[in-house]
């Protein structure tokens, strides 16, 4: 039983006033919750061991799939098969941060892995942010909290500079190269996780700049501009099989920005890699039976299981189906044909009113922050946030 | 092992965002016309947010300092309360050490009399908001090489005057090119994404 402990909720005027302007949903209710998942520290500390040894197994599984050209099978497409490739030979293409989505880790059910956002992950500031403040606000101790995600990404940053070397060197090596971010004009959720992902990197101490992405200039052969300023870097929070489907230029373009060394574009394209869903089932192919792992397969199960396409978001496309592969139920929205995998289903933690609890799990080279959404069987765009503190 | 639960002073878990959600909790801020969040406000670093560590009864220390749209000190006591010092009280102590200094009784530029810390007023001038409060006095600080090494010495921890001068000197820009090129724009143009929330990378099922 998920165990809860209830807050003063922020207002939505303090929320606004950090950026965070999504703080409603649709039908009126406050998207936060008002209450907190009380997590042990043993369970705080199983959460992070669980990120790091995953975060390992899909380096393992990244380099098989290069190794056996798997691009096709975990639905890579075709036109960033050379970007992936290309990103994936050398350190600088450095992965910033990713979300594990995971079920179990409390009340005795042990941390299974659902899916890997390595590419787009949003629910970044509700994590760093905004349960922080939750708990400062009530005045509990914000210490006794597995969040140092701000932190971790701001060294992550600094890796971009020194690598495997210390953060704290950046100082010394870095000579003034610049983050231009990115998001797609219209979602002011997509605009402030990408503008808090800039004051980041601001406080790590690189000069950034924000720009829409309709706005941003590219060229294959001088690299990326924004204001007639070229930018080293580019971070786009929209995801790489988009802009393979629905901007087949751009990603012709990202490709020979990266062949000619103009540009180091983030997440790097082999975070798509990870975030194909197909890959869990190269997981299992690697590492059957690890207790981190769900069976799945590219052919339906003969067990309880949930049928997912490889790139749906959102709980969108996802069914749950019986042993016998009839639907039982069924995600918000579908995602045309795209090839699904089919997982072992898990159920997710529930409270006492039988709301379902699933753990968000950062990772910037370290796992470094939990959070928790709350809904039903398949969590969808109406599901809450929910803080956590440390007993 | 790695442990999950790191010591670190409390704002730098979230960094300059913390700062800022600090100070709208207080709720002691005037809210500017025309301003609408963080983001907004980034573009106009004139200020700078500083944590301030009462480290010994009376001595204190820099834990944290980023660059703001207004200049704010939060001040650390020793029992773990917090403080956000007012305008007036930042230029009275600014005020008070100046005066320490035109007497040549300042620790800040008297080398003699350093050691055993530093005021909440030297602190304040030894930070980078002291540098943007007490600009008036700058000429009298700034050329003095004690000043130098003890505002490296103010701070709680040589990676807090690391990060500090990460952010507030980034003066070393790469060379920008402005040669004639042949550029594309205008992707994802189209304006068909609409409403608040993400339209991807949010929790799957």
């Amino acid at each position: 039983m998920v165990r809860l402990e209830k807050v003063a909720p922020l207002t939505p005027e303090f929320l606004e006033r950090l950026g965070f302007h999504w703080h409603t949903d649709s039908d009126g209710t406050s998207y936060v919750a008002d209450e907190i998942v009380v997590v042990s520290e043993a369970e705080a500390e199983a959460y992070y061991e669980a990120a790091n040894t995953l975060y390992d197994m899909y380096v393992e599984a990244g380099e098989y799939v290069v190794e056996k050209n798997l691009f096709h099978d975990i639905g890579i497409p075709f036109n960033l098969v050379d970007a992936v490739k290309k990103s994936w030979e050398n350190d600088v293409h450095w992965h910033i941060y990713g979300r594990f989505d995971l079920a179990g880790g409390i009340g005795g059910a042990p941390i299974k892995l659902l899916e890997f956002n390595a590419d787009t992950p949003t629910a970044l500031f509700e994590t760093a942010i905004v349960q922080w403040a939750l708990l400062k606000a009530n005045g509990m101790d914000e210490a006794a909290q597995f969040n140092h995600v701000y932190e971790a990404i701001r060294d992550n940053f600094r890796r971009l500079i020194v690598l495997d070397g210390n953060p704290e060197d950046f100082g010394r090596y870095y000579e003034g190269w610049k983050i231009l971010f990115s998001a797609i004009r219209g979602s002011i959720e997509d605009e402030n996780t990408t503008r808090l992902l800039q004051k980041i990197a601001d406080d790590a101490g690189f000069h950034t700049d924000f720009a829409f992405a309709d706005e941003v200039e590219f060229s294959d052969e001088e690299g990326i501009f924004f204001n007639g300023e070229r930018f080293e870097y580019w971070f786009k929070l929209i995801p790489w099989e988009t802009i393979a489907i629905e901007e087949s230029d751009l990603a012709r373009i990202l490709t020979n920005i990266m062949e000619n060394r103009k540009a180091i574009i983030l997440n790097p394209a082999y975070t798509l890699m990870f975030q194909s869903k197909g890959m869990m089932k190269i997981l299992w192919d690697l590492f059957p039976n690890h207790p981190l792992l769900l069976e799945t397969s590219f052919e339906p199960l003969e067990r309880k299981q949930v049928q997912k396409p490889f790139f749906g978001r959102e709980g969108g496309g996802v069914r749950i189906l019986d042993a016998r592969g009839r639907e039982l139920v069924r995600g918000e929205e579908a995602y045309g044909e795209q090839p699904s995998i089919y997982q072992a289903y898990e159920p997710l933690p529930a409270d006492e009113e039988g709301r379902r609890y699933q753990a968000g799990l950062f990772f910037a080279y370290e796992g470094c922050g939990l959070g928790y959404r709350r809904g039903g069987e398949i969590l969808g765009n109406m599901s809450k946030f929910v803080g956590h503190r440390i007993d | 092992m790695k442990h999950y639960i790191k010591k670190i002073s409390t704002y730098a878990m979230a960094g300059s965002m913390g700062a800022l959600a600090m100070v709208a909790m207080s709720g002691c801020e005037r809210k500017p016309a025309g301003e609408s969040d963080a983001f907004t406000r980034a573009s106009q670093k004139q200020g700078a947010f500083v944590v301030i560590d009462e480290v010994a009864p009376g001595r204190y220390r820099i834990a944290e300092e980023y660059p703001a749209d207004t200049t704010r000190v939060i001040l650390r006591k020793l029992d773990g309360t917090e403080k956000i010092l007012s305008k007036e009280e930042l230029d009275a102590l600014v005020k008070e050490e100046a005066a320490k200094i035109d007497a040549g009784e300042s620790p800040l530029t008297n080398p003699q009399l350093s050691g055993g810390g530093l005021s909440l007023g030297e602190a304040i001038l030894a930070s980078a908001a002291g540098a943007i409060i007490g600009s008036w006095i700058g000429s009298k600080l700034f050329n003095n090489p004690n000043y130098q090494r003890t505002r490296q010495r103010s701070y709680k921890s040589p990676s807090a005057y690391r990060r500090s001068v990460d952010s507030f000197s980034k003066a070393k820009r790469s060379p920008t090119s402005s040669t004639r090129r042949s550029t594309r724009s205008g992707f994802f143009g189209g304006g068909s994404r609409s409403g608040s929330r993400s339209t991807f990378g949010g929790f799957g099922g």
